[in-house]
């Protein structure tokens, strides 16, 4: 018996540091945050895009691009304030995929720009003839046969000016692989000379502006932007602080550019292309800059800023994603709160049924029974709250079902206790027999639940949008692990408390039907 | 004691009839997938006016959506509390199109519309997932049943057994849900498979109670006939299985009562699941297994007369 006072007071404890964890409900203990809650309670974003290498990547470089995207991606979205947000890689039809779930967020454009936008920042400058004019688009046009002006650069031709159609390039010169020069569109696609001619105005030819040994400056030499407002001019701008790589990289560019003809000339300019989209095309004053420092000027709303410096400095994605999310899902935060207050109130009355259908059947250990349900339901959302499980409807949904499943155990075990005090056991002894000859179909039949709770986890892992599912499959299992210890353990122990007293004697108060039956 | 595996011919039939209807239903109405399985759109509005739902199909046949499915949503009182379009997939410009083209017609939202968005390539890969699951988690109960009751005679019999009564159950929960499909255009969507997989689990939980006293009492040697063991241990077990089942039942019926919403499929299934579960793992397992001890697979006509005999043996 003493023992048994011991355990006793072990689940008191327990019950007292479980309370303590889950009340109050939405707010944090022991340094930890308050229960979380899934897209569908909380509102929120989810998107999913496709990676789209090109043809021939390896595998080993398709998931360090993937390591690298999810990290630019966490870095923008972390600069953003989102809270608790999750990004990570997904496989769909062996795709290589990204999903990034912003709870609480529920603008769902802005969400796509911050995930989608390339943000792949290059440095150009204007292309000069053998005589070191500026070319033109129109002076590709005048050509009878298409060829690079400047022959030692062989990348593309983009042409693009700032005051025209936003600094979207009216088309860009490539050269494909068999060396044939065609013009194409920002997107790629094929563009008719024809109609390039009807252009008005000269839009200049930018070729990457290359420093000494031929590297291109791109934004992977930033070291860090921030968008300020210039006091002067009433502008925004976005200072830009250079790595040391990219300070000596930014002083070769900029003194080819400053000796490359007089102040104000077409070709005295640096083009700043984000997507290949001019952004602006500052003059280049210096040919040297001091403290690896620059600044991008150019038509910016506060907001488009501060958008452009957290991508300038999050850095680019290291491979486009798709054009059209493969999934997307949008959840208002106003129903979320409704659902949680409706899963609560199922879950009381629920298990207010299940209370009074095990005392009204049971009596006394039905009373016990549902004393351990109470400890049962405190310990499993402690649990919750720990672990961190982030609650969805559906996990909701799989712990009222497990306040129904986790007294099975105990009327499992007071059955079994009638029919031993039916072949004349006395209390003490059914209590103890009912508890070990039911635990070999307890342990089996809860086996099966767990095995489905582990597939459903692996479902819910290995789909989009598996969130409630893996909600379901972790509440249940936890509920239903908890619930073999609260069934047996507690209910034992409090049970063989009330053997030892007067109330113990009185056998009809355990076994209402058979007690009758027998006396 | 009550002669339950003797009546086994009535509970076989009436079983059968039930699954009979199910296929027909099956057959009939076919399953309405969700998009989450078959892709597509869909956008949850909610206008300030009241609007009507055949003009509302009208309006989308003219912007160009000739299939889209409307669905009103109801409040709790019953009254029109938006409603949730179906399309095919659409590209950005063409979700604005469609938003646009709405409220131009029957003016602004009273709150921001929501969007579902998925793509073939997402619902074929759930699809694949789903299947999985269901034939993992049926091979993976069918071995450890086998595993569990390794120590009787042919083990594998209660492992079969207790599968057949499990696709007994999901045939239930399928045909039932066909029929409310062509009825009430529910649909089969992720929270339909978790549910099944639900079941799945709780349907062989009853039947591992009756198999684990039917291992008891054999190892007692409580008779020498199989029938009048597994007899015994069904009513002996009656009480128990179907109160485990009943405060189950009570708790899912407060949640189809009280939650509903995005989880109303889910747990629909697991009602049909679990009275279905309850009876086939008292009615269909055990006696599929005295069936198939008895060797009487072909002379299933000849049943009534034999298991007659059986009985008063015991």
């Amino acid at each position: 018996m003493r023992r048994n006072t011991w355990i006793f007071i072990s689940i008191i404890i327990v019950f007292i540091l479980a309370v303590l964890v889950v009340f109050p409900f939405d707010e944090g203990i022991l340094g930890k945050k308050g229960t979380q809650l899934g897209l569908d309670l909380a509102g929120g974003v989810s998107l999913v895009y496709k990676a789209e290498f090109p043809e021939g990547t390896t595998a080993e470089e398709r998931a360090q691009g993937i390591d690298r995207a999810l990290e630019v991606i966490r870095t923008r979205i972390d600069r953003y304030g989102v809270t608790e947000p999750t990004i990570q890689k997904v496989e769909i039809g062996g795709e290589e995929c990204i999903s990034v779930k912003l709870p609480g967020f529920t603008d769902i454009e802005e969400a796509k720009k911050l995930v989608k936008q390339t943000g792949f920042l290059e440095f150009r400058m204007v292309e000069l003839d053998d005589e070191g004019n500026p070319v033109y688009l129109s002076s590709y046009l005048e050509l009878e046969e298409p060829a690079f002006f400047d022959e030692n650069e062989s990348g593309t031709r983009i042409f693009a000016e700032e005051g025209y159609n936003q600094g979207i390039p009216a088309a860009i010169l490539v050269k494909d692989e068999e060396g044939n020069l065609s013009y194409v569109d920002i997107d790629g696609a094929p563009v008719d000379v024809e109609e390039l001619k009807q252009i008005p105005g000269k839009l200049r030819s930018w070729i990457p502006a290359r420093g000494e040994d031929g590297t291109v400056l791109t934004g992977a030499f930033l070291s860090e932007a921030n968008a300020n407002l210039n006091q002067s001019s009433g502008q925004m701008t976005i200072g830009i602080v250079w790595t040391e790589e990219g300070g000596n990289l930014f002083n070769e560019v900029a003194a080819k550019i400053y000796y490359s003809g007089p102040y104000d000339s077409p070709q005295r300019c640096l083009g700043i292309f984000l997507d290949k989209e001019l952004l602006s095309a500052p003059q280049i004053l210096y040919p040297e800059y001091a403290e690896g420092r620059g600044e991008i000027t150019g038509n910016f709303t506060a907001q488009e800023a501060i958008r452009l410096a957290n991508l300038l400095e999050s850095g680019s994605l290291p491979m486009p994603l798709s054009d059209e999310p493969l999934y997307e899902d949008l959840v208002s935060a106003a129903r979320g709160n409704i659902s949680v207050d409706m899963g609560l109130k199922a879950g009381l009355i629920g298990a207010i049924l299940v209370v009074l259908f095990m005392i009204v059947y049971y009596r006394i250990p039905g009373l016990l029974a549902s004393l351990a349900l109470v400890f049962y339901g405190v310990v499993v959302l402690a649990l919750f709250k720990l672990i961190p499980v982030t609650l969805t409807l559906a996990g909701i949904g799989g712990f009222v079902l497990s306040l129904g499943m986790a007294v099975d155990a105990n009327v499992l075990i007071f059955e079994r206790m009638k029919e031993e005090i039916r072949t004349g056991r006395t209390l003490g002894a059914a209590v103890e027999a009912g508890f070990s000859r039911a635990w070999t179909a307890i342990r089996d039949s809860n086996v099966t639940t767990f095995i489905v709770c582990i597939i459903l986890y692996w479902v819910g892992a290995s789909i989009v949008a598996g969130e409630p599912v893996m909600g379901f499959a972790l509440t249940l299992f936890i509920g239903v692990a908890v619930s073999m210890f609260t069934a047996i353990v507690v209910t034992r122990t409090l049970l063989r408390m009330f053997v030892g007293t007067r109330l113990g004697r009185r056998t009809e108060l355990f076994t209402p039907y058979s007690g009758r039956k027998n006396v | 004691m009550f002669d339950i595996v003797g009546k086994r011919v009535w509970f076989f039939c009436l079983s059968g009839l039930v699954i009979l209807a199910c296929v027909i239903f099956l057959l009939v109405f076919g399953l309405k997938l969700g998009i989450e399985f078959s892709s597509g759109l869909e956008v949850r509005v909610n206008f300030e006016e009241d609007v009507d739902s055949g003009q509302l199909v009208e309006t989308l046949a003219n912007l160009g959506y000739e299939g889209a499915i409307v669905q009103t949503i109801l409040t709790e009182e019953g009254a029109e509390d938006g409603f949730l379009i179906r399309t095919q997939e659409l590209s950005e410009e063409e979700q604005q199109h469609l938003l646009d083209g709405l409220v131009s017609t029957f003016g602004s939202l009273k709150e921001e519309p929501e969007f579902r968005l998925v793509s073939s390539e997402v619902s074929t890969g759930t699809a694949r997932v789903a299947g999985i699951a269901v034939a993992v988690a049926t091979v993976g109960i069918l071995l450890y049943i086998t595993w569990a009751f390794r120590r009787m005679p042919s083990p594998f019999r209660y492992g079969t057994c207790a599968i057949v009564a499990l696709v007994h159950d999901v045939v239930v929960v399928l045909g039932i849900f066909s029929l409310l499909g062509g009825i009430m255009n529910w649909e089969v969507n992720l929270m339909f498979i978790t549910g099944i997989l639900a079941v799945i689990g709780y349907s062989v939980n009853n039947t591992v109670v009756v198999f684990d006293r039917v291992r008891e009492n054999l190892r007692q040697g409580i008779s020498a006939d199989f029938e009048v063991v597994v007899n015994t241990s069904l009513v002996e077990t009656l009480g128990r299985s179907l109160n485990t089942s009943l405060t189950t039942l009570v708790v899912v019926i407060a949640l189809v009562l009280f939650v509903g919403a995005s989880i109303q499929n889910f747990a629909i299934v697991l009602l049909i699941g679990v009275i279905s579960g309850t009876y086939s793992s008292l009615f269909v397992a055990p006696l599929l297994l005295v069936v198939w001890e008895k060797g009487g697979w072909f002379s299933f006509i000849r049943w009534p007369s034999l298991t007659t005999g059986g009985a008063r043996r015991g």
